[in-house]
């Protein structure tokens, strides 16, 4: 029961009917937009600063509205009545393209991922390779956007872009497929649909002194985990891999060129892309929505933020490697260990399961 | 048979291990015109052609291996170039190569094949007095930019000469890089004047293949506002002192005045009281921790990420440093505190109390240090980044007159401080802090090893301060109002300042104002081996091996 | 590895302590020494018209009008080109012009920042601190031997 089905089913249209489940699903996929871009804003302009203030023992903003929430209006309108200024030679369709590219496809991710509670727009048979393709359009994005900046900084980060993503996405993809290995579907699924990645997660793995662990796959393979977590920080480029940007070398790189509400969109596809590597660890390793006493959804809010309250705490501490060490890393490193993750995994379902 | 050819440290050198200059003399043979005395050291007044010979017999045979300034001028009736050496091995014996030039023909030979330090102290002394230099590989202006008219330290400069000039005269650096696109696989890429890790506003022109860095080339002068200018029209007694501040506004004030104040002590001979010159050492101490902190949270940024939080900590122990200072000298950056003969104030009172700070912050450093090897030189990926990256062998760093953190890192054990005492520091138990790495990790290295030494010191002095006799605090000595010191008495001095070496050369010329002041920056020499740090590695090293380097623009540019 | 986790350790200490170094200037004002050179306060009262502030200012920072009974007439001070040297603080032999604790002004044009001896005599007191017991100025090392006289007009 997806929420596309239960918002036809509330507003009496016919699910079968192709026209009448377009509105619902369009109707559904605002509500999973909104909810997201609601967390994003909490997360940009507000979270992010305290986070990174508790780690430099400042106070951080405080001044407008409880706990200065309100930095979040004033900053959304501070940015967007900036002037968007547009460099002198930029590769027009393509520059203006990039930064709706980037967080466009970090927001389709979403539609298949369940948030518990029933919020979940479509649950494909391949689910999870539809999250993983979708993520990694936003790589196009980069791409074009340090190519169509003209400028020079910009070029160098697309570059170390394209190249970070293409190490660390092999790695990432092997070592989601040792999930799909243990749970034998792609489907992402629900807590209560067995035969899906979700689903196969909320059995009882073990039980002790009375509490019953259930068999995530963090639990299950935790080297796969922390495999995962490490090629996760480098996709959404968060230190010890934000080579792409690094402002201290390459200014800010592909995103250098970009003002305004360009600017907000580069920077709302970043922190789109961690909350969505963020529910990608939460639904394939950590059970999805699932948790005891509160509802599925905070659950699910929990876990999220955790992985992005992770991504702060590396970049607190954690230096920045060269592009030379991180594709050395990518391809001499994370590429073998992934695969030996995977004949293990495979070993292990072969023999054991 | 025993008999050994003697080597060069030997020639040149009386029994009791002076300079013996009148050997010196006779092994210049017949390039010495002259001989005259300067209050640091005797100088050979030689002919302009026979510059290398003359460099080159001392460093090669009489062991000045230690090219430390060169100062130019112009006289009424003749430029002259006054190359100013040293040892690395004993900083007290200097002698000084005068080069005069006549006035309508300034050209003298480059030393720059001798020394490479001399390649940017001659375009500098081109630059602002306008002597030129043959065989110079690179005769162009330095600080000031390439369209300038005339040379703002000569007699004859009009001042007020306007210096506008249009757009099209001035070079385009876009242009030249889209040609040298043309026949090649390179790109040439501007990191600053406004760029995140300059630290300032320095320009360094790149030349990349690919993210590998072909060509270094830094670009100074943005910030050029010639202080040796502002300080000669400044009076020796009270005028000049607010200036050294300003060429280091990471916190190095005091280590600064203390250059000026040496040198002009020594020109005017003043004696400066005991008490003073523990308050001075201990001052200046602080102000060094300062400084290193500043370093090293800094370097923070430029290689752990632009929201390391190592950075805020590193603020937060200044701002201890820096209370501390603000209870002494009044002031938290622009300190103006030492005096000629002694120092503006005694220690605040009730003096308990500010020492119980001082001591307070001596006991929280070690645990502090302990966090910054946490999240810095014991972190695996810093490593990676530093260890053998930046390499400054000691032989290049000595040709091009690196000092300070800098040339220690390179496990060259130099530090004016014990090398040619001054203040109290000889008779405090410290050591010189060098490192053998010769990379980024080991110029990082000793910054946080010598701020520990800076505490040895300080607790030392604050010791000495608590016990010192109430009748005896003499804060300074009896200095006449005005200074007027001999006509044309020369003196190069220096100390250890936070990023190298500072030395003045001051001349008189009767007046209460000095007749020219020259200022050589430790960063100005250490700028210049970025080069040979940089090339053959990445973008990310260049960065890195920069903020290892520690250059602050205003004592590069002045 | 272990620098690593290190690395984060330490981070996450501080961000537990719960311990903040920044204050919310400015409903919390900061503490400032008592020698702490702000802007400058002028009594004309005291003040001789001696010029010597003038004559030691680095950067003709003071600009001293009189007549020709050399009667003070104008006491001008451009505080936003001012370098906080203290320097006529401490020649002046009879403490007319002080540099206050205040390091508060402001102001929307350079012109607002040139100070006329009104303005400067009701410069406030930081905290109604009076410095100038905190600095001891010593004025023996001042008055020494040497050609320049002292010129009390």
């Amino acid at each position: 029961m997806t929420l596309s089905d239960t918002i036809a089913g509330l507003l009496g249209l016919n699910a079968d009917d192709p026209l009448h489940f377009f509105v619902a699903a369009i109707l559904a996929s605002a509500i999973v937009g909104t909810f997201m871009l609601v967390n994003v804003a909490i997360a940009g302009p507000w979270a992010k600063r305290k986070i990174t203030a508790a780690f430099t023992d400042r106070i951080a903003v405080n001044r407008i509205g409880p706990f200065g929430l309100m930095v979040i209006v004033a900053d959304a309108v501070r940015l967007l009545s900036k002037e968007l200024i547009v460099p002198e030679k930029v590769d027009r369709p393509a520059w203006d393209l990039a930064p709706l590219l980037i967080a466009g496809s970090a927001l389709l991710g979403f539609a298949v991922i369940p948030m518990g509670n029933g919020i979940q727009v479509a649950d494909p048979e391949v689910g999870l390779a539809y999250v993983f393709a979708v993520a990694s359009l936003a790589s196009v994005g980069l791409v074009m956007a340090g190519y169509a900046s003209n400028n020079k900084y910009s070029m160098l980060g697309g570059l170390r872009a394209v190249a970070q993503n293409l190490a660390y996405e092999i790695p990432l993809v092997l070592t989601g497929v040792s999930v799909v290995l243990f749970a034998g579907t792609l489907q992402l699924g629900n807590v209560d649909a067995a035969n899906t990645i979700v689903g196969a997660q909320q059995a009882t793995l073990a039980t002790i002194g009375g509490i019953a662990i259930p068999s995530w796959y963090a639990f299950v393979n935790p080297f796969a985990f922390v495999l995962f977590l490490v090629a996760n920080l480098a996709e959404v480029g968060r230190n010890p891999f934000d080579t792409p940007e690094a402002p201290t070398e390459i200014v800010a790189g592909y995103q250098t060129e970009y003002s305004s509400v360009y600017f907000v969109l580069m920077y709302l596809g970043e922190f789109i892309h961690i909350f969505l590597g963020g529910a990608i660890v939460a639904t394939i390793f950590l059970g999805g929505p699932a948790g005891p006493v509160l509802p599925g959804i905070v659950w699910f809010l929990i876990k999220i933020w955790a992985v992005f309250l992770f991504t702060q705490w590396a970049r607190s501490a954690l230096p920045r490697v060269r592009i030379d060490q991180l594709i050395e890393i990518g391809w001499k490193g994370m590429l073998v260990l992934s695969f030996a993750n995977l004949i293990l995994t495979a070993i292990i379902v072969g023999v054991v399961v | 048979m025993s008999l050994e050819e003697p080597g060069p440290r030997d020639v040149g050198l009386t029994k009791a291990g002076e300079v013996n200059y009148d050997e010196l003399e006779a092994l210049l043979g017949d390039a010495v015109l002259d001989r005259e005395t300067h209050l640091n050291a005797e100088a050979f007044v030689i002919r302009p052609d026979a510059v290398q010979d003359t460099l080159s017999t001392l460093k090669e045979e009489a062991g000045f291996d230690f090219l430390n300034c060169v100062t130019a001028q112009e006289y009424q009736d003749r430029y002259e170039t006054i190359y100013h050496m040293t040892k690395y091995d004993d900083r007290t014996q200097e002698v000084g190569v005068v080069v005069p030039t006549s006035k309508d023909d300034p050209v003298s030979e480059s030393a720059e094949p001798v020394f490479r330090t001399a390649d940017w102290h001659e375009r500098e002394a081109y630059d602002l007095v306008g002597i030129e230099y043959e065989g110079h590989p690179d005769p162009r202006r330095i600080l000031l930019p390439d369209t300038w008219q005339g040379h703002p330290l000569s007699l004859d400069y009009d001042q007020t000469k306007p210096q506008i000039v249009t757009l099209r005269e001035n070079r385009n650096p876009l242009q030249e890089d889209q040609r040298l696109n043309d026949d090649s696989d390179t790109m040439l890429l501007n990191i600053g004047p406004h760029h995140p890790a300059t630290h300032g506003v320095l320009h360094v022109e790149a030349t990349l293949d690919g993210e590998q860095v072909a060509d270094v080339e830094p670009d100074i002068g943005y910030i050029h506002r010639c202080e040796e200018q502002m300080c000669q029209q400044g009076t020796y007694r009270h005028q000049i002192m607010p200036y050294p501040d300003r060429w280091d506004w990471g916190g190095a004030g005091l280590l600064n005045e203390w250059a000026y104040a040496r040198t002009a002590e020594t020109l005017a001979d003043i004696d400066v009281p005991e008490y003073a010159q523990v308050i001075r050492t201990m001052s200046a101490e602080l102000s060094r921790i300062l400084s290193h902190m500043l370093a090293v949270a800094a370097y923070a940024l430029d290689v752990v990420g632009d929201f390391t939080a190592t950075f805020m900590y590193g603020m937060q122990d200044r701002e201890t440093v820096q209370n501390i200072l603000e209870d002494l000298t009044g002031q938290r950056l622009m300190f103006n505190y030492f005096r000629l003969g002694g120092v503006a104030w005694d220690l605040p009172e009730p003096r308990e109390e500010f020492f119980e700070k001082i001591r307070a912050f001596i006991d929280d450093l070690p645990e502090k240090l302990e966090e910054y090897h946490n999240l810095l030189t014991s972190n695996e990926i810093l490593q990676v980044r530093t260890v053998n990256t930046g390499r400054l062998e000691p032989e290049v760093a000595k040709s091009y007159g690196a000092t300070g953190p800098v040339a220690r890192g390179s496990g060259i054990d130099y530090d004016v401080r014990r090398d040619d005492p001054y203040g109290y520091y000889d008779k405090l138990d410290w050591d010189v802090v060098t490192e053998d790495g010769c990379d980024n990790y080991a110029r990082l290295l000793v910054r946080l090893q010598e701020v520990e030494e800076s505490a040895k010191i300080i607790n030392q002095c604050v010791d000495l301060l608590e016990d010192w006799p109430e009748e005896d605090r003499t804060i300074q000595a009896n200095v006449p109002r005005t200074i007027k010191p001999e006509p044309d008495t020369e003196v190069y001095k220096s100390v250890e300042a936070a990023k190298g070496e500072l030395g003045i050369y001051i001349r008189s010329d009767g007046t209460d104002k000095p007749a020219r002041f020259k200022i050589r920056g430790g960063s100005f020499s250490n700028l210049q081996t970025l080069p040979e740090m940089a090339e053959g590695e990445y973008i990310a090293d260049l960065i890195a091996s920069l903020g290892s380097l520690d250059t602050i623009m205003g004592e590069v540019d002045r | 590895m272990i620098g690593l986790l290190k690395s984060m350790a330490t981070t996450m200490k501080h961000a537990l302590d719960g311990q903040t170094f920044t204050v919310e200037y400015p409903e919390e004002a900061p503490e400032v020494s008592p020698r702490f050179r702000g802007v400058h306060k002028f009594s004309q009262e005291r003040c001789i018209w001696c010029r010597q502030c003038e004559n030691v200012c680095p950067n003709d920072t003071i600009q001293i009008v009189t007549d020709e009974q050399r009667n003070g007439e104008e006491y001008n001070l451009h505080i936003g080109q001012c370098i906080y040297c203290r320097l006529c603080e401490e020649v002046c032999p009879v403490d007319a012009i002080l540099l206050t604790q205040n390091f508060e002004f402001t102001a929307d044009t350079k012109d607002e920042l040139a100070y006329n001896k009104e303005q400067l005599k009701n410069v406030p007191w930081y905290k109604d601190i009076d410095p100038l017991e905190s600095r001891e100025p010593d004025r023996g090392a001042w008055i020494g031997e040497g050609e320049g006289e002292l010129d009390y007009q």
